[in-house]
């Protein structure tokens, strides 16, 4: 008994001083360091980049279960991707509707010790519990969407979604008659809260007086409770919808109303074939196809990548045919425009809802403060909390 | 034309209460390789990886118990409770309210807490967890409003003031914003059992739990009159065995049990605070209750299979690349006849002509 | 000759170790009224709802106008005519009496032209009731109204009615009484279930006598007088007692004065002003069919129902208000009528009955049982009183009823006689009798005497 207590000791102790770590290092550390750090790591992995004739395996833990559309529908279209790229060189294993960091954890473990040697999650969830088995695992890559913690074989992908949802955000405001649009989330985190924003920037960019009421669902998935709140935004005035979450029932609750939609994630045009106006989708398949040939070929670095409309891990959908072409031509200026950074959707001046500034006339909201977004813009209706 | 009607026994059948759960085991099987062969998948190496692979290795092992101790705690709990009638559907939300309350102890202390901060959370997790139960129970003696929904509604009320502590006041200052507590202090988590493994110290009070709801139930004259109230409710009244102190009892050895449940699970293998901390454990803990007929024992058996389900299906999911519905389906099935084929005990099935 | 409108021959129905209706037959005329009359449990229940489709039999048969039919349910049954008003209602509350009377009809949902048929109906037979109120607002005389306009609504040949006048004050018992004769005299045949005689003598042509299952008798109401027909609901035999004489006690141990209380249940009796009392050493029985109250004043006076303090008294101290546990620790105990379910719990071995009543002597010790002594207390009982059983384990339910009984008695008197004088007063009840049992604490009254006051059913 004696011998475990001590040995459990230390392997807390060292638990905590990595953790800390890993929280205290900011992603932009973590950037600017990567290129000494991958060095160190493929230098350190010439075991793995010995073996990469053989088949990588490659395991992805879905947040929901697997749909038709929605988040765990794209990144499953990404883990099928690296079949497509890779073939017979990887083989890809998937579990989906895992949610909770408990389970994650065991799921992760499970991978990890049956010769995964990189395993994506897919949920800031993930993020706590991979972190752990990151630790443990030193030799298996860790990668996951939208987490936090970074360590040398754990990095995170991101998408700017507020790059597509400004552009979506100009068309609502174009085609809006009350100027006022809805907003649905999932849970009241930034990669949720800072795209809810955009989509308004976008509105007022194009019609100063948009406004925009906002809810939050503390859950990704649960249609019911989606289309419910699609319905009370709906009876509320507003007339375009716009759901972050994991279904696509506010947007059919948006075509059943005969009010525009905004779809996320996925194209979502067969759920409101003549209401959703567009869909900010995202496509992870770069990124995965990426990190599989970078681990097979013993080259991967931890990153925090974080991606827009010029990579293509954001991509607007085609717009609705009723939209008229002037408009069309305004989207497709802006679009050029963001890809080329000469249109930054969080440029000043941008008070809160409290009116005060919080970005200056002719300054724009850094990087950090972007994926830390926890304050709703002017003209946002509602609270960013669950 | 042949009919098929259920005729009660006079004495509840003893051969069934064994056979029962192997007939439902047999028909899971039957009708699950049914629908793997339907489906096109291998329906022998679909059971060896929902019954046998998880537990081959160590790591399975400390899984399987680790994911089975909340269940069978809340089980004890909330079997209190049903043996007397009282049903407490609310566990979910005590087992919130227990994380909160020993939550906000660890939060408090942060590094460097005393050494008695853990035995302060369970003791806080208790009466987080009874203090959410008292409210059914006193609206139940009170105002003779029913456990069942208050208790259910209330779960909801737990988790959006969980939602709306980790969202605000208690909130990481350094976590990016993102709704979750500050990581715990080592001293205020269970320590593992076993290097690189989740299992840890807080599987004893399980066990200690065990024992004692086994006592409680089969040797305590408390237990005798709750017992007595749940299936003889008229002899009861007739002995004067008072309801509301079953009520109270009921409620209060739930909320304890889930309380203490749910500063485990965050004291264990979470580590911190976050919008949802029970994969729906309040909820399953009534099923493994019910597939443990309310005794101890077989609480810890139902547990075990449980969360053997748990495991088994996502072993499926990875080793045969099958989705989650399916094997979600299965465990279903195998559920709906376990808990079917318990009314065997209790009627006959008699074939008639008419 | 005309055929019978019902005519049941031979009709049996069997549940597990229960024979609810030995060999029944029976026929009802058209125009006339029958009386199916017994105590709680005779069977009448089991035979309605098979004249009614709700239950098939296992042997026998029916005849409707002389032909064979088989009730498969109460839509052939309604089918051929009849029709049903049951004791409990089934009316949906948060509609209106006109849709849940269309709820019942087959054909088209005209609510318009039903209300006006149910408006013309209840003129016709004098039944007012307003078609578009909501049934949550009707008192259970109106209640029962829209039950029988909407038999009547399918134009019944045969209406039978279970214990209709157990919720209607004396008023409306006249005025649905009157409504039924009126039917008769149109030729629809009525059988009316009852156990009450008077309303018997008032109403029906006929009556079938039932009891335990078995038909007694088919008679004619105006050849018998209300005792025949109370004897044989109850049995002809009355046990012969041989009278051992006793010493009463000079004060009563219990005493009930002015007892009235109204029932919580709405089918229940309402009890008004009843006295009596009970010495030391003396037996006193309360007699009456099963139905008139019984129940309800037994459970006031075990303290399962709560009533005023100084209603009830146990050796001059009122305890009305006071717990079933308290009036036991006063000695108070109750052999209860209902042996498995109320006195016994049916799946517990006879060591763990014991502890129902009697946790004394160590049965209970900081709140754990003592298995062995409860064990012990249970073989006492079973010798001392010579139940019949395969030992303490046994399960309550696997005693036939007479040893269960002498169990609970043993249980109730307290086996030792150090506990026997403990037990100031003593209450048994049997099913339409007086309760004697032999007892080794007091000495026996036999008869009984008359109780002052006033049991009775009302609204």
């Amino acid at each position: 008994m004696k011998t475990v207590r001590a040995a459990l000791v230390v392997a807390r102790g060292n638990d905590r001083g990595i953790m800390t770590m890993a929280q205290g290092i900011s992603r932009r550390d973590i950037v600017r360091q990567a290129a000494g750090a991958g060095m160190l790591i493929s230098a350190s992995g010439m075991g793995i980049n010995a073996r990469a004739a053989e088949v990588l395996k490659v395991g992805v833990v879905f947040v929901s279960p697997i749909t038709e559309v929605g988040w765990t529908a794209q990144h499953r279209q990404a883990a099928d991707a690296i079949k497509a790229a890779l073939g017979d060189q990887v083989v890809v294993d998937v579990i989906d509707d895992i949610f909770q960091p408990q389970d994650a954890e065991r799921v992760f473990r499970g991978f990890a010790t049956s010769g995964h040697k990189l395993i994506f999650g897919t949920s800031f969830s993930h993020g706590a519990p991979m972190a752990k088995v990151a630790q443990q695992f030193p030799k298996v890559i860790f990668n996951d969407c939208a987490g936090v913690k970074h360590g040398p074989n754990l990095g995170s992908f991101e998408a700017k979604y507020y790059e597509a949802g400004f552009l979506a955000g100009v068309v609502a405001g174009k085609m809006t008659k009350t100027g006022k649009l809805g907003f649905l989330g999932g849970f009241p985190i930034p990669d949720i809260i800072g795209p809810g924003n955009s989509i308004l920037l976008g509105a007022q960019s194009v019609r100063p007086d948009s406004t925009c009421k906002v809810l939050f669902m503390n859950s990704w998935s649960d249609p019911g409770k989606e289309k419910e709140g699609a319905r009370a935004l709906i009876a509320q005035g507003c007339d375009v919808i716009c759901a972050m979450t994991d279904s696509p029932a506010a947007v059919q609750a948006a075509e059943e109303a005969g009010v525009w939609a905004i779809g996320y994630a996925s194209d979502m045009k067969k759920f409101a074939p003549t209401r959703q106006l567009t869909s900010m989708v995202v496509d992870w398949s770069s990124v995965y196809v990426q990190d599989a040939r970078d681990v097979a070929a013993g080259t991967w670095v931890s990153k925090a990548r974080w991606e827009g409309l010029k990579e293509g891990v954001v991509k607007l959908a085609p717009l609705v045919s009723t939209i008229p072409e002037d408009i069309r031509a305004l989207v497709r200026k802006k679009e050029d425009e963001i890809k080329a950074g000469t249109l930054l959707p969080y440029a000043g001046e941008i008070r809160d809802q409290d009116g005060k500034i919080r970005v200056p006339k002719g300054g724009v909201l850094g990087d950090d403060d972007v994926r830390a977004m926890n304050w709703l813009i002017a003209g946002m209706v509602g609270q960013a909390k669950g | 034309m042949i009919k098929v009607h259920l005729e009660r026994r006079l004495v509840p059948s003893t051969i069934m209460v064994i056979g029962a759960p192997v007939l439902a085991l047999a028909a899971t099987i039957g009708l699950g390789t049914i629908l793997f062969l339907g489906l096109g998948i291998d329906p022998l190496a679909t059971l060896y990886q929902f019954f046998w692979a998880p537990l081959t290795t160590p790591n399975g092992l400390s899984e399987w118990l680790l994911k089975a101790s909340p269940l069978i705690l809340i089980a004890l709990g909330l079997s209190v409770g049903f043996r007397a009638n009282v049903w407490n559907i609310g566990a979910e939300g005590m087992f919130i309210m227990g994380a909160i309350a020993a939550g906000l102890l660890a939060i408090h202390f942060g590094e460097g807490a005393p050494v008695w901060l853990l035995p302060a959370m369970v003791a806080a997790g208790a009466l987080g967890g009874m203090a959410w139960a008292a409210i059914p129970a006193f609206l139940r003696i009170w105002a003779n409003a029913s456990e069942i929904l208050v208790s259910l509604m209330l779960n909801y009320v737990a988790q959006l003031f969980l939602a709306f502590l980790v969202n605000g006041p208690l909130r990481d200052p350094d976590g990016f914003n993102y709704p979750q507590s500050p990581l715990y202090d080592p001293s205020a988590m269970f320590s593992p059992l076993f290097d690189e493994m989740r299992l840890n110290s807080s599987i004893f009070i399980t066990i200690g739990a065990v024992a004692v709801t086994w006592i409680f139930l089969e040797r305590s004259f408390l237990g005798f009159q709750m017992t007595v109230g749940g299936i003889a409710p008229v002899a009861a009244r007739y002995a004067g065995f008072s309801q509301a102190r079953a009520i109270w009892t009921g409620l209060l050895a739930g909320g304890a049990a889930a309380g203490i449940a749910g500063m485990m699970e965050v004291s264990g293998p979470l580590g911190q605070l976050t919008p949802v901390i029970s994969p729906g454990y309040g909820y399953v803990a009534i099923i493994v209750a019910f597939i443990g007929r309310l005794n101890a024992f077989g609480i810890v058996v139902g547990g075990l299979l449980l969360s053997l389900l748990y495991m088994g299906g996502e072993s499926v999911q990875i080793a045969l690349n099958i989705p989650s519905a399916i094997t979600r389906t299965f465990q279903g099935m195998l559920l709906f006849f376990l808990l079917a084929a318990d009314v065997l005990i209790h009627y006959r099935i008699r074939l008639g002509r008419t | 000759m005309t055929a019978p409108r019902l005519e049941l021959r031979g009709i049996s129905k069997r549940y597990p170790g229960v024979i609810a209706n030995d060999s029944i037959s029976l026929s009802v005329m058209p125009g006339e009224i029958r009386a199916i009359l017994g105590e709680n449990g005779a069977g009448k229940s089991t035979l309605t709802k098979m004249i009614y489709g709700a239950v098939t039999p296992d042997s026998g048969s029916v005849l409707i106008d002389g032909q064979p039919v088989t009730i498969r349910n109460p839509g052939v049954a309604r089918s051929l005519g009849i029709g049903m008003v049951y004791q409990h209602f089934s009316l949906f509350e948060s509609i209106s009496v006109v849709e849940n009377i269309a709820l019942a009809l087959d054909g088209p949902f005209d609510l318009r032209a039903l209300g006006a048929e149910v408006s013309a109906l209840s003129a016709r037979y004098g039944l007012p009731v307003e078609p578009r109120q909501l049934v949550h607002n009707l008192s259970v005389g109106e209640r029962q109204r829209v039950e029988i306009i909407r038999c009547l609504l399918q134009k019944p040949k045969l209406l039978i009615l279970d214990e209709p006048t157990s919720v209607l004050d004396p008023k409306a018992v006249e005025h649905l009484f009157e409504v039924l004769r009126v039917l008769a005299r149109e030729g629809v045949s009525i059988l009316y279930i009852s156990h009450k005689m008077a309303e018997i003598h008032a109403l029906c042509d006929t009556a079938t006598i039932l009891r335990g299952g078995r038909l007694v008798d088919n008679v004619a109401v105006a050849d018998v007088t209300t005792s025949d027909l109370a004897r044989m609901m109850v049995g002809a035999s009355i046990p012969v007692i041989s009278r051992i004489p006793s010493i009463c006690s000079p004060k009563p141990h219990l005493e009930v004065i002015g007892l009235s209380q109204t029932s919580a249940d709405p089918y229940g009796t309402t009890l008004s002003n009843i006295s009596l009392s009970v010495s030391g050493g003396e037996i006193l029985g309360i007699a009456g069919v099963s139905g008139n109250g019984q129940q309800e004043l037994l459970s006031l006076l075990s303290g399962e129902v709560l009533t005023d303090s100084q209603f009830i008294w146990i050796d001059q101290q009122p305890v009305g208000d006071m717990s079933v546990a308290t009036r036991r620790q006063r000695g108070l105990t109750f052999v209860p009528e209902e042996r498995l379910g109320r006195g016994a719990v049916p799946s517990m071995s006879l060591a763990q009955n014991t502890l129902l009543t009697d946790q004394t002597d160590g049965g209970v010790e900081f709140g754990l049982i003592k298995r062995s002594i409860i064990k012990g207390k249970a073989q006492h009982i079973i010798d001392a009183f010579d139940v019949r059983c395969f030992g303490v384990d046994a399960l309550a339910q696997t005693l036939s009823g007479g040893n269960l009984q002498k169990f609970i008695v043993g249980r109730e008197l307290g086996a030792g006689p150090k506990s026997a004088d403990r037990c100031p007063a003593y209450m048994g009840c049997r099913c339409g009798r007086c309760g004697l049992y032999p007892s080794k604490a007091c000495g026996s009254e036999p008869g009984g005497r008359r109780c002052p006051g006033d049991i009775r059913r009302t609204g």
